[in-house]
């Protein structure tokens, strides 16, 4: 008699669980980075990225083929260039969105309006925000776009492989003491250097350089006088110009043979997207930073 | 007795600047009334309180036997209509549109003019002997004929009383008579007392009933053109020498300007 | 003998009745033009209600395009009256909606909004609005001492008072580095794509009386272009009007500009435009330049979206581009 009763009740909550699920298994409610709570669905097939570098994040999960629309900066992988195009990441074509049918949209705090994230929503149609800030905030995105696309091992993977080679760095960099002074030049005219909260900063840090730039201003002016006054030892410059205007700023610069970078030929040109986008790049940009301010440690090596 | 305007004690200062002082005049109904005077005399201000532009600060207007507050403002623009002396007129109406606005004052909030305003507004441009162009641009007319189209208009608003300042300043001599003689014809046949600020002395002698003489603020003088154009009064006014005589044109004063070079010694 | 002109009511009957027509064409024109492309017949079907199939075609028209060619019209038609108010009451046939200073006020608002990171709407929106009518406030007391030359006082304030916001617009944009420039630069050129429906509704619901209270001051309009004293003897209420108008128009155009920006040359070109055409009987024009100045803007808000293969054109750039030759064309002619 009893075991009948267990078995009742036992029952009863199988079956009530049974329900549950099944009521709420094409959805389910996330926090995204904004600690808003979005209903996403439960396996996102219609995916429109909202940003070049949650592009990015996608490709490098292996869900490339659930993305149906990018914005228009998105080259990166070669694939996504030939995805349909909904606008730059700061002006969105809403119409072009809608007309895709995503059932889930990943924006972007930085830079997406939040006018046409309300606007998607209204027309419900989901948008999960994030906001990577920092390697480790990166890293957290990769985690969490992995969740929603139910790639997680994937994505634990691809972090796991990142602080690897993180770490590989860091112990590299602790082998020596001396920090050599760096300017960073993300801006021709006029000149503009990052600040602390950049990503640029956090990876010059990392590969054992000084930003000659830190402090509180994001993206700080510089003259020329200035930039001499601090005396870099390394400059690298990151610019989207074509290869013709790169030749006539190290030119600008070689006119000052008195700078440590000058004389000894440490002036850099590279790809911007290595250092300033929040994706598992970030880490190539952090490799190739430290060949650049420490190459006395990879002497012998090659 | 029934007045068409009766100032008592009229003053007037902008700022410190007494410019009407204690001026008292009366216009009967059916008047050519002028007042002349020199430049600075006070003959504008004395048109603004008149038209209702400008509120004296003392004294007492009144408008056929009303005072001036009494009268709400479209009445009063049905009483007196006041024609300006010159005007820069930036935008393209044409002369009917523009003599069509004088029936404003008896048209509702919109405006919307009906048959018998129109007609009325052509009355105004035959007496005024513009309907040939009635349909011209304002900006296509010569300063008499833009003069003409003012006074059009001032008929149209039907008043009792018209206003004008120096409307024959800057005109050619032609048109001078046949400004004079419009408001002439408009006083005999439409029965309007004509008020006119002057500064042509000689043509205010040929046409006036009466004359009012300004001079620093104050009425010199006022009455008969015989009485108020003698060569004291004018001089006292003007300040300079002048020549009165009779005109071989009529019973009226002619004023000669007496420069330096044809002065005997008397 | 003159003949006279049709009596004025059956001209505006008339007038009013073809541009709403035009109007009523080319919204429907917006409906049907976009980034997805269908047929007019797909477009005139899901209107009424016969296309029951593609429930993203119907979200498209009534949820994205609908909201936007309103808001076009209304934008056209507020810019528009706007500037036919301030020609006529400061007299001045070079004034624009914006010239009493409403432009550099409204930016700054705005501008501060984006950079403090609020969302278009409300909270740019309500800075850009409070920044124009504190600027109109302040050029109102500048100038409310000097007697004489008034109209000429008022403008010369807010061109001095727009020139100096300028200045303080420059300076925040050379130090703004980051995305939020963006967001300045489009507000700053005119944006018309962010407003849904209620928002929509809510700009109806301020600009409608608006246009309202202008038409019927549109008499008093024509009076005043004779000069204030001019118009008191016929009768105006010179105070009362001015203020009327300078208050509702300067509240319409502040209203306007705090939802879509800076869009230019709408308000210089209209009036002008519907005045060549039409006559300067204001009481024409007002209703004229509602529905045409609607017409116009929704016209250049179809150009600004389907012309260029990624993105689209700033507003107030179109404006500017068919403007400018259009109206040297008409002036051309009439000059003939």
């Amino acid at each position: 008699m009893i075991k009948l009763q267990y078995i009742t009740i036992a029952f009863t909550i199988a079956i009530l669980l049974f329900v549950f699920i099944i009521t709420s298994s094409d959805a389910k409610t996330a926090i995204d980075q904004l600690g808003r709570h979005v209903t996403v669905p439960e396996n996102p097939e219609r995916i429109v990225s909202l940003a070049p570098s949650i592009t990015e994040i996608v490709f490098a999960l292996d869900q490339g083929y659930r993305l149906k629309g990018v914005t228009t900066y998105s080259d990166f992988p070669s694939e996504a260039d030939k995805l349909p195009k909904v606008g730059s990441y700061v002006q969105l074509d809403l119409e072009k969105i809608v007309a895709l049918k995503p059932d889930l949209c990943i924006a972007i705090k930085d830079g997406n309006p939040i006018a046409v994230a309300r606007r998607l929503e209204s027309l419900k149609i989901p948008v999960y925000a994030v906001n990577p800030r920092n390697l480790e905030t990166v890293m957290q995105t990769v985690q969490e776009i992995g969740g929603l696309l139910n790639v997680e091992e994937k994505a634990d993977k691809l972090v796991q492989s990142m602080n690897h080679r993180i770490q590989k760095v860091k112990s590299l960099v602790a082998k020596t003491a001396y920090r050599p002074r760096v300017f960073f030049q993300i801006g021709v005219s006029p000149i503009v250097s990052v600040g602390t909260h950049t990503f640029s900063h956090e990876l010059i840090v990392l590969a054992g350089g000084k930003n000659v730039a830190q402090g509180p201003i994001a993206y700080p002016r510089y003259s020329i006088e200035q930039v001499l006054a601090l005396s870099p030892e390394v400059i690298i410059i990151t610019s989207m110009a074509r290869a013709a205007v790169f030749k006539q700023i190290k030119d600008e610069w070689n006119r000052w043979p008195n700078m440590p970078a000058v004389r000894n030929h440490r002036i850099f040109v590279e790809d911007s997207n290595l250092f300033d986008r929040p994706t598992p790049r970030l880490v190539d940009g952090l490799e190739l930073m430290v060949r650049l301010i420490h190459p006395e440690l990879f002497e012998g090596t090659q | 007795m029934n007045t068409a305007i009766n100032a008592k004690n009229l003053s007037h200062s902008f700022g410190e600047d007494l410019v009407l002082d204690n001026i008292s005049f009366q216009v009967p109904l059916k008047d050519f009334f002028i007042v002349i005077g020199p430049n600075g005399s006070g003959k504008t201000t004395l048109m603004k309180i008149i038209s209702g532009i400008l509120k004296p600060q003392k004294g007492r207007l009144e408008i056929l036997n009303r005072t001036i507050d009494q009268y709400q403002r479209k009445a009063l623009a049905r009483t007196i209509a006041f024609v300006p002396q010159m005007l820069a007129v930036d935008f393209p109406f044409t002369v009917f549109e523009m003599v069509l606005m004088g029936r404003s004052p008896y048209l509702g909030i919109l405006g919307l003019e009906a048959e018998k305003d129109m007609e009325i507004a052509r009355q105004a441009i035959a007496f005024t002997g513009m309907e040939n162009l009635a349909h011209r641009k304002l900006d296509q007319l010569s300063g008499g004929e833009q003069q003409r189209v003012f006074i059009a208009r001032a008929i149209c608003q039907e008043p009792d009383v018209i206003l004008l300042d120096e409307p024959t300043a800057s005109l050619d001599l032609a048109y001078q008579v046949r400004i004079m003689d419009l408001m002439e014809r408009l006083k005999n046949e439409k029965d309007i007392t004509i008020v006119m600020v002057s500064h042509d002395v000689n043509l205010a002698a040929m046409y006036a009933d009466h004359l009012l003489l300004l001079h620093n603020g104050q009425v010199l003088c006022q009455g008969l053109p015989d009485e108020v154009l003698t060569y004291k009064t004018l001089e006292e006014a003007y300040g300079c020498t002048l020549l009165v005589d009779e005109s071989p044109l009529g019973n009226f004063p002619r004023v000669t300007l007496v420069p330096k070079k044809y002065m005997n010694k008397e | 003998m003159i003949t006279a002109k049709p009596v004025l009511l059956k001209r505006l009957m008339i007038i009013t009745f073809l541009l709403l027509m035009a109007l009523m064409a080319v919204m429907f024109l917006g409906l049907s033009l976009g980034p997805t492309h269908s047929s007019m017949r797909t477009v005139l079907q899901t209107i009424f209600g016969t296309y029951a199939s593609d429930a993203m075609l119907h979200t498209i028209i009534w949820q994205i395009r609908l909201p936007r060619v309103l808001l076009s019209a209304l934008v056209g038609a507020a810019l528009s009256v706007g500037g036919l108010v301030f020609q006529a009451l400061l007299r001045n046939p070079l004034a624009e909606p914006y010239i009493l200073g409403i432009s550099g006020g409204a930016a700054i608002g705005a501008i501060i909004g984006i950079l403090m990171g609020f969302s278009r709407f409300p909270g740019v929106s309500l800075t850009a609005f409070i920044g124009s009518i504190a600027t109109l406030i302040l050029i109102l007391a500048m100038s409310s001492g000097q007697t004489i030359l008034k109209k000429d006082a008022l403008l010369l304030s807010g061109v001095m008072v727009n020139a100096f916001c300028a200045a303080v617009i420059m300076f925040l944009i050379s130090m703004t580095q980051d995305s939020r420039l963006h967001n300045i630069i489009f507000w700053l050129m005119g944006d018309l794509s962010l407003g849904d429906m209620r928002q929509v509704g809510i700009l109806a619901a301020i600009l409608l009386p608006c246009f309202f209270l202008v038409f019927w001051l549109s008499n008093p309009m024509n009076l005043l272009l004779m000069g204030k004293e001019l118009a008191q003897t016929m009768g105006v209420n010179i105070k009362l009007v001015t203020v009327t108008l300078l208050v509702a128009t300067s509240f319409m155009v502040s209203a306007t500009v705090s939802y879509c920006g800076l869009v230019g040359f709408v308000g210089l070109v209209m009036p002008h435009l519907l005045r060549l055409v039409f006559g300067p009987d204001h009481r024409v024009l007002v209703p004229a330049c509602v529905l045409g100045g609607g017409t116009y803007m929704v016209v250049c808000d179809i150009l600004a979206r389907t012309l260029p293969k990624q993105g689209e054109i700033p507003a107030g750039v179109i404006t500017a581009m068919i403007g400018a030759p259009l109206f040297i064309y008409l002036l051309k002619r009439s000059a003939k």
